[in-house]
């Protein structure tokens, strides 16, 4: 238990560090970066384009605004309005992005995981067969199809051709399906090709093969004894996975029209509203470094050998 | 780790996922609106004096009414299917115009309201205006009031001795007298009234010539904010301003530490000229509202008609502030729909306002504005019937998309231009851009690239607006280019410099960019670099006149030649070309005193022909609006601004 606390607690040292870190890297980036969030095709007089810089406390010095963003940040949670999307704060649009990107990344996650682990045991235990040539090619061909061709695909065939699903939108099950599935499938085919060669592995090893020589039912073994060892990889491959599908959401979003937190990321970087990027970053950076934080603390306890550092 | 401390891990991660998917999976469903359209990206603000783009304006246009609506009226065009909008009465029943066209009398109606039961009177429009144009607004689209007396001088911030002015002290809510500015304008502090004895002003900084913009207008606003402004304060008598009857003298200003402050200097936010006492506008009564103009602007009742003008809720604005007034729980509109909902990258919902004076006329009850960015996501679902109205269907299918009955396709005020720095050589040539302008072959461009019907463009105003016919412009010839570049010292293309055409990321800028590319090198035997950014960067190019030749576009903010022919003033803040004619500013300066209607256009298309003879840039193409429309739905035609009131729309029932 206390090298739990102890583990969690340097995470946390580490995560505050990285934070700091990012946010000094996006601070200094969004600054060097050419043109002003004031640029409108019609041109600001001078003295208004001043007073909407002080509105957002971009004209004090450089040092100020970093240390008056940071000291928000810490002391009040607050990232500040965001500059072009006026009526709202930063906190406002993570709050309204968030539970989109949530739900469609734990939707698709779950499908990858079932499909992944399932296809994966599968081809494994019928080693050789049609099913395993037939599911590992998929595999290969799903990771290798990025997801926004996989979106099209989806849509043409669900959509269009077999009127399965909406063609875009958020606010029903029906809708979160085709995204969560493009979403998942390349997650689900690397997961296919882990568990696979995962459990031909253990499948080999020694405990299995007396476990198979004590009588025991093939189900048994398999579930009991394979599959834990299997696993392993699966797990650690959960946080990068984790990381994709919330990154590799920017797409599709705008594709199925959703109203997640990836495309204020792109939009916030392109309008120089530096105020959201800041906000997208940080939020990011906390995500992924939470996720992480989750698969390593899952591996110790599934592996009894590795332990927490 | 302890067996049962796993074991228990393992359980918790079970339950963690089956909350977690349990949680994903509720939603709260909501039943789909009437009519739902493509709005393009999300509405940046409900506030009609900080909106400027379209999506905006195709909300504001339907929460809102200005004191006249912009509505069809007659026939469309037989030619082009345009349907004629014209100014009509909206929150004023009626108008008078002075024979003078100077002054407009507006009688409001008696029986409006905003959507929380509050009246709207005459003096809802004074505050919205002086609102509107106070420079901490910072509304980019506060020149629209600037026909009206003393308004341009109050948004701009320029004051002489002798001006009557308003004085705003250092007392907004929250202030103390050496706090920081209160972010929230409005409620405004105390305002007292004056004639301004003088203005002194320190010694102007030196700012070292290769400072940034940014460091040049931070210096520019500092020492401004050192001057002190003598007042001698007029003595009010109830709601009456005695100008002559000086109570005391008293000096301002909004630095206290500036150099020359005395004793009882007092400190003050702004002294502006007093826009909204000095019979610019005026409210004798809740139903009359009164406007004096500056210039006898033939179009100000289509001003009146846009929504920078329309009357904002003073009460909601000064209780929730800015921008939380704008929240669908705090907003109060008053038009044909009122906000229901409004998700961020989803939807704004409209629903009808029963309390609108006109409610009785619209007939569909909820709207979705859907912010899909994507052209074939859009298309997408208005195949599967989840959208009934397309605004930007995707440009590579639209040869396909001509074919069908639903697609709509009509010219409106727009025109695409590329601009040339013609302070850099050889493009100060009058020769060379004509000779440019000759080789480009526009009937390509429109025919290959454009496809939707675009017609080829020779100078600025598009044709569309009554009562002006636009300049005819220079088409020339190939030979006639070839002479020009060799009159201008490039025989056959030979020793001219390389330069850089400049466009927005864009498939279709870089369609268009290629194309006049290959015609400049194959007609003139010119090499053109192409270089694309995304578009803060490209404006800001623009703007500091470091660019060749760049690609822009410019939509009518109001049906007048004059929209479009202001951009080229010397003085305009729009003018990227650094081109400056005095003959050309002239025209359009009389044209602005010019109150005979058919003498003013005479004036605009003089100026618009010297335009199109010094070609500061090259027109291209004028715009065609584009719309796919569900075949049930009736009422919404193309429009010269390519706007469209929700209130005219119908939906007959589906079979």
């Amino acid at each position: 238990m206390k090298d739990l606390l102890g583990f969690l607690i340097r995470r946390l040292g580490w995560m505050a560090i990285t934070l700091w870190a990012v946010y000094t890297v996006s601070f200094v980036l969004m600054r060097a970066a050419p043109g002003s969030p004031f640029s409108a095709e019609r041109a600001m007089p001078p003295a208004i384009e001043q007073q909407m810089r002080a509105r957002y406390n971009l004209d004090a010095p450089p040092l100020q605004q970093y240390w008056d963003y940071m000291w928000g940040i810490l002391s009040r949670g607050d990232l500040s309005w965001s500059i072009k999307l006026e009526d709202y704060s930063v906190n406002q649009v993570i709050a309204e992005g968030f539970p989109v990107s949530a739900s469609l990344a734990i939707f698709a996650l779950v499908f990858a995981i079932i499909l992944g682990v399932s296809a994966g045991v599968i081809s494994a235990v019928y080693r050789g067969t049609v099913a395993d040539v037939a599911m590992m090619a998929t595999a290969v061909l799903g990771i290798a199809i990025p997801n926004f061709v996989l979106a099209s695909i989806a849509i043409l065939l669900f959509v269009f051709l077999i009127p399965l699903f909406p063609a875009a939108g958020w606010g029903t099950l029906r809708q979160v399906a085709l995204p969560a599935i493009c979403l998942g499938l390349p997650v689900a085919a690397y997961i296919a090709r882990l568990t696979r060669a995962g459990m031909l592995e253990s499948l080999s090893r020694e405990h299995v093969r007396t476990a198979f020589a004590k009588g025991l039912p093939k189900r048994t073994v398999i579930i009991k004894h394979v599959l834990p060892g299997a696993l392993l990889p699966v797990v650690s491959y959960l946080g990068p996975a984790t990381a994709g599908v919330l990154t590799g959401s920017l797409v599709l979003e705008k594709i199925f029209a959703l109203p997640g937190m990836g495309s204020h990321f792109i939009y916030a970087a392109t309008q120089r509203d530096t105020t959201l990027a800041t906000g997208m970053v940080l939020t990011y950076t906390v995500l992924l470094f939470v996720m992480n934080t989750i698969v390593d603390l899952a591996y110790a306890v599934i592996d009894p050998r590795v332990e927490l550092e | 780790m302890p067996l049962e401390l796993r074991r228990a891990f393992l359980i918790l991660a079970a339950i963690v996922v089956m909350v977690s998917l349990i949680w994903a999976s509720r939603f709260d469903e909501m039943p789909p609106a009437e009519f739902s359209f493509q709005n393009g990206t999300d509405p940046k603000t409900l506030d009609p004096h900080r909106a400027t783009g379209q999506p905006e304006s195709r909300i504001l246009f339907n929460i809102f009414t200005g004191l006249l609506e912009e509505l069809p009226e007659g026939d469309p065009d037989p030619e082009t299917g345009v349907q004629p909008m014209t100014p009509q009465p909206g929150i004023a029943e009626s108008y008078e115009v002075s024979p003078d066209n100077m002054t407009y009398t507006f009688q409001l109606r008696d029986d409006v309201t905003w959507s929380d039961g509050v009246p709207i009177t005459s003096a809802d429009f004074v505050w919205s205006w002086t609102r509107m144009l106070h420079p901490e607004t910072a509304c980019e689209y506060n020149f629209q009031l600037f026909g009206v007396q003393n308004a341009e001088a109050y948004a701009t911030g320029e004051v002489k001795p002798g001006d009557k002015v308003e004085v705003e002290l250092w007392d907004r809510p929250g202030e103390t007298i050496d706090s920081e500015p209160a972010p929230q304008t409005f409620p405004r502090g105390t305002i007292v009234h004056g004639t301004l004895k003088a203005l002194d002003k320190p010694p102007k900084p030196n700012v070292p010539e290769d400072a940034t913009k940014e460091e040049k207008s931070k210096a520019t606003a500092d020492w401004q904010s050192e001057w002190l402004y003598t007042v001698d304060l007029a003595r009010r008598d109830g709601d009456e301003i005695l100008w002559d009857d000086v109570t005391k003298t008293v000096t301002y200003t909004k630095n206290l530490q500036t150099p020359l402050a005395k004793e009882d200097t007092q400190r003050a936010h702004n002294v502006l000229v007093a826009f909204d006492q000095l019979g610019g506008v005026e409210a004798p009564d809740p139903t009359t509202l009164i406007v004096h103009l500056r210039d006898p602007l033939p179009y100000f009742p289509y001003l009146t008609a846009y929504y920078p003008l329309f009357p904002v809720p003073r009460h909601c604005i000064e209780e929730h502030g800015k921008p939380m007034w704008t929240r669908p729980e705090n907003i109060v509109t008053c038009g044909p729909y009122k906000i229901g909902l409004r998700k961020l990258r989803d939807r704004v919902r409209l629903v009808k306002d029963e309390r609108w004076y006109d409610a009785d006329t619209v007939e569909i009850e909820s709207i979705d504005a859907l912010s899909i960015e994507s052209q074939n996501t859009a298309l997408n679902m208005y195949e599967t019937g989840e959208l009934d109205w397309v605004t930007d269907p995707p440009v590579t299918l639209i040869e396909e998309l001509k074919k069908r009955e639903d697609y709509h396709a009509a010219p409106y005020l727009s025109v695409y231009y590329y601009e040339l720095n013609t302070k850099r050589p050889p493009l100060d040539d009058v020769r060379v851009r004509k000779a440019l302008s000759m080789a480009i072959n526009r009937e390509q461009i429109v025919r290959e690239v454009t496809k939707a019907g675009q017609q080829p463009a020779f100078a600025l105003v598009p044709p569309g607006i009554a009562g002006y016919t636009p300049a005819q412009g220079n088409r020339g010839s190939l030979e006639e280019a070839k002479r020009l570049l060799t009159e201008a010292g490039y025989p056959g293309g030979r020793g001219f410099p390389k330069f850089t055409i400049l466009y927005n990321t864009s498939e279709s800028h870089r369609a268009i960019a290629e194309v006049i590319q290959q015609q400049w090198q194959n007609n003139l035997n010119i090499k053109a670099d192409l270089q694309n950014m995304e578009w803060g960067s490209f404006l800001d190019k623009r703007q500091q006149q470091k660019y060749d030749i760049s690609r822009a576009a410019w939509n009518a903010d109001y049906p007048d030649p004059n929209t479009f022919l202001d951009l080229f003033l010397s003085k305009s803040p729009q003018n990227n070309t650094a081109w400056k004619n005095p003959r050309y500013d002239e025209l359009l300066s009389q044209a602005a005193s010019e109150s005979d209607k058919v003498k003013r256009m005479e004036l605009l298309r003089e100026a618009e022909a010297i335009w199109a003879d010094e070609l500061p840039a090259i027109p291209i193409y004028y715009y065609v609006g584009l719309n796919i429309i569900k075949p049930n739905v009736s009422g919404l035609l193309p429009t010269p601004q390519d706007t469209h009131p929700f209130q005219t729309i119908r939906l007959e029932p589906t079979p």
